[in-house]
């Protein structure tokens, strides 16, 4: 059966090679290049559904297989452990990037030839390189001489809802910067000058962006609900690395709203286009290079080494073509001056702040590699480093987006009564609330940005804004608004509890009755409920525990989380003696904003994307009208 | 104002206030990596430090009441003692480096104030 899988690779990675030939020739194939296309991609779907077989039954010989998943294993989680480890994160990585080629050759302007078939020499470049790592360097379809009969299981911390979309998301989000590159090398290569690719690009890295954040997210709200020490975000090397893309990100689908006759527009997009696609391949360099120490844990060798030539040759490129074809990306003279308005402006301010949000990680994230190399001393620097240099940066940025609706609407007037608003609001902090200048900057902030974008959108101004962009503002505030109270209004006890005692915390009054012993076939777990009361009344219970792996040396914890609009609760079952417990209590303010924030932005963004499309539709139909 | 001049100021400037936020938060934050014979070197003196060494595997006692968490760590030519007030981590006896941050207590046990593992768990990488 794995024979299947293995040669399947191999014709994917034969026709792929094709596909970059068809497409790179002058007199470009465009028969051959999509059937070979095509070709490549059903045969790595082929490739990963025959993995997921292997999974779906238990085959051990496959040592893949045998290091992940178990017979005991429920079925999502063994459809999840295709994910759980190198080889197979790959040829799921692929396996999108697949899917995006296809959807490329899918849109109406690449089968009407307005999109030049060098956008699949490109694509299937980078599909080769994946290729050439699952076949030769880290082999998913790799037999173990002596099969076990029982495979070692998936990290029970893996097993969660969290990990099953976290990492399917960020590979979508990585794969799609791919797709807007391949579309500005290709018209670049053709030589074309238009400033169409702005367009064309909008969609594809406006969807990528969604699934990046949501990937983001996702991992971030894993680590609140499964690592139980109560944080959703550290700055640690692996998380930094699916930032910088999305810093870039952000960036780009900014620059690409600028008006015509902006200076610098098709240098600023391309430079941010190549940028973001090369630090999606970045992130995969540092994650797996081992250069540096992460609390994820890493891998040495040869990946890394091919991960970083791959890089440079990225970068090599791409700066050579845009000096090549610099005519092609200069603004037409015409279009000059043509609406050089203040909303540019504040985009291409903002566009400078998200690169210094960069350069300041990325500082922070190699800064032990540099000073190795340097000084000859490994200087690790902490989330101090971290959130002293990006918080100001941040709330500038914050800031220019509460600009947003009234430069929009040439309207700079409208911005005094939700800056006095905002004024009022950090002041009533600063003095009522307390939390300090930061917390009470934040809050101004937050206010103010939330004013102007309501105000906009409920019709206080000339220039109606579009839905789809305001509630992604709002919801990235409403997220704002979370991570300042979760990271400035905590509280936590260690207490230890007899069987009927009740303590006092955070306003609640928190019940100990007992501890359960539950057994499974390979485990057994040891928990408690605790009951939750404010004021007499019973709100909830709050509900953790440990489980003990026969096959493993590490128990698995399972915290309990009580979440309210207010607040969150949050359970750590520390130990036990008999019936006595020993319990971490933590208390995080407004950490539900964050989550529900992220909805409205994923809402909103969907809304853009639908904005986008039928834009452009229904301006085709009132064009045919006229 | 000359437009070259212009160009200038406004590209040095972002660069220069990262620059200042950088040195700024650098001071509060920057920690060494010691090595176990390194750190034991600077016993006596008051000074928070950041230590990596590897676990010696028999030496973790973990008193869950307190809770409490004892073990050392070497890195083959010294070994220290170090005492951690807080709950001992579900992947502690996977790891195989530990990076502790905190003091010498005047007994020569080392204080942990924060705890970092490296673990190779499985979800990343391979063996």
């Amino acid at each position: 059966m794995h024979y299947l899988g293995l040669i399947s690779l191999y014709i994917a990675f034969g026709s792929a090679l094709l596909a970059v030939l068809a497409g790179a020739r002058a007199q470009a194939r465009t028969r051959l290049s999509r059937r070979a296309n095509l070709l490549s991609s059903l045969a790595v779907a082929l490739s990963t559904l025959v993995l997921v077989f292997a999974f779906l039954s238990n085959d051990f010989r496959l040592a893949y297989v045998a290091r992940n998943s178990a017979r005991s294993l429920p079925v999502l989680y063994k459809i999840s452990a295709l994910w759980a480890g190198q080889s197979g994160s790959l040829l799921l990585w692929l396996l999108v990037i697949s899917l995006f080629s296809l959807a490329v050759q899918r849109t109406r302007r690449f089968r009407d030839g307005g999109f030049d078939l060098r956008i699949n020499t490109v694509i299937n470049m980078v599909r080769v390189l994946f290729i050439i790592l699952l076949l030769f360097v880290t082999s998913p379809f790799e037999l173990l001489a002596d099969p076990p009969s029982n495979g070692s299981g998936l990290n029970p911390m893996l097993q969660s809802v969290g990990m099953v979309v976290h990492p399917p998301l960020l590979f979508m989000g990585f794969s799609g910067f791919l797709v807007p590159f391949a579309i500005v090398v290709s018209r670049l290569w053709a030589r074309n000058s238009s400033d169409s690719w702005l367009q064309e690009v909008r969609p594809w890295a406006l969807f990528a962006w969604l699934f990046l954040t949501a990937g983001i997210v996702s991992g971030g709200q894993w680590a609140y609900n499964e690592l139980g020490w109560g944080g959703y975000w550290a700055w640690d090397p692996v998380e930094n690395a699916s930032l910088f893309p999305w810093l870039t990100g952000t960036a780009l689908l900014h620059t690409l709203l600028l008006d015509k006759g902006h200076a610098g527009r098709k240098w600023w997009s391309y430079i941010l286009i190549a940028l973001t696609f090369a630090l999606t391949i970045f992130g995969t360099f540092l994650t797996r290079s081992g250069v540096l120490d992460s609390v994820h844990a890493f891998s040495g060798g040869v990946l890394g080494s091919i991960f970083f030539v791959v890089l440079a040759a990225i970068v090599l490129f791409s700066a050579g073509l845009a000096w090549r074809r610099r005519s092609c990306l200069a603004e037409d003279p015409t279009d000059q001056g043509l609406s050089a308005n203040l909303l540019g402006t504040a985009i291409k301010a903002g566009n400078v702040l998200y690169l210094l949000l960069f350069a300041a990680v990325l500082l922070g994230t190699m800064f032990p590699l540099l000073s190795r190399n340097l000084a000859g001393r490994e200087i690790v620097l902490d989330e101090t480093f971290f959130n002293q240099v990006t918080v100001p940066i941040f709330l500038v940025l914050f800031f220019l987006m509460g600009l947003a609706p009234v430069l929009a609407a040439g309207e700079v007037r409208r911005a005094l009564l939700p800056l006095g608003l905002a004024v009022l609001v950090s002041l009533y902090v600063l003095f009522a609330v307390g939390g300090g200048v930061t917390a009470s900057v934040t809050f101004g902030i937050a206010v103010f940005g939330a004013a102007t974008h309501l105000g906009a959108l409920f019709g206080l101004s000339k220039r109606r804004p579009k839905l789809g962009s305001t509630l992604v503002h709002v919801g990235v505030l409403l997220m704002l608004v979370g991570v300042t109270g979760s990271s400035i209004y905590t509280d936590d006890v260690f207490v230890t509890v007899e069987p009927g005692e009740e303590i006092q915390f955070g306003g609640y009054t928190v019940g100990y009755q007992r501890l359960q012993t539950r057994y499974g076939m390979d485990r057994y777990t040891v928990g408690t409920t605790l009951r939750l009361s404010r004021s007499g009344r019973e709100v909830g219970t709050l509900t953790s525990e440990k489980t003990f792996w026969e096959n493993r040396t590490q128990p698995s914890t399972q915290v309990g989380v009580f979440s309210t609009f207010k607040e969150d609760l949050y359970l750590n079952l520390a130990g036990w003696e008999g019936q006595t417990a020993r319990l971490h209590l933590q208390r995080f303010a407004l950490v539900g904003w964050i989550w529900f924030g992220s909805w409205v932005v994923y809402l909103g963004a969907v809304l853009a994307l639908l904005e986008h499309v039928l834009g452009r539709k229904l301006g085709k139909q009132v064009k045919a009208w006229q | 104002m000359n437009k070259k001049v212009k160009i200038v100021i406004l590209s040095l400037l972002p660069v220069l206030a990262l620059g200042f936020l950088a040195f700024r938060a650098f001071e509060n934050s920057a920690a060494y990596y010691y090595t176990i014979s390194e750190a034991k070197a600077l016993e006596g003196q008051e000074q928070k430090l950041r230590i990596k060494g590897q676990l010696v595997e028999d030496s973790v006692d973990y008193d869950s009441s307190i809770p409490l968490l004892e073990f050392a760590l070497t890195d083959q030519d010294c070994q220290i003692e170090v005492v951690y007030q807080g709950v001992l981590p579900d992947n502690f006896h996977h790891a195989d480096e530990v990076i502790v941050e905190g003091k010498f207590n005047s007994q020569g046990q080392f204080m942990v104030s924060k705890l970092m593992l490296q673990c190779p768990s499985k979800y990343e990488g391979e063996e």
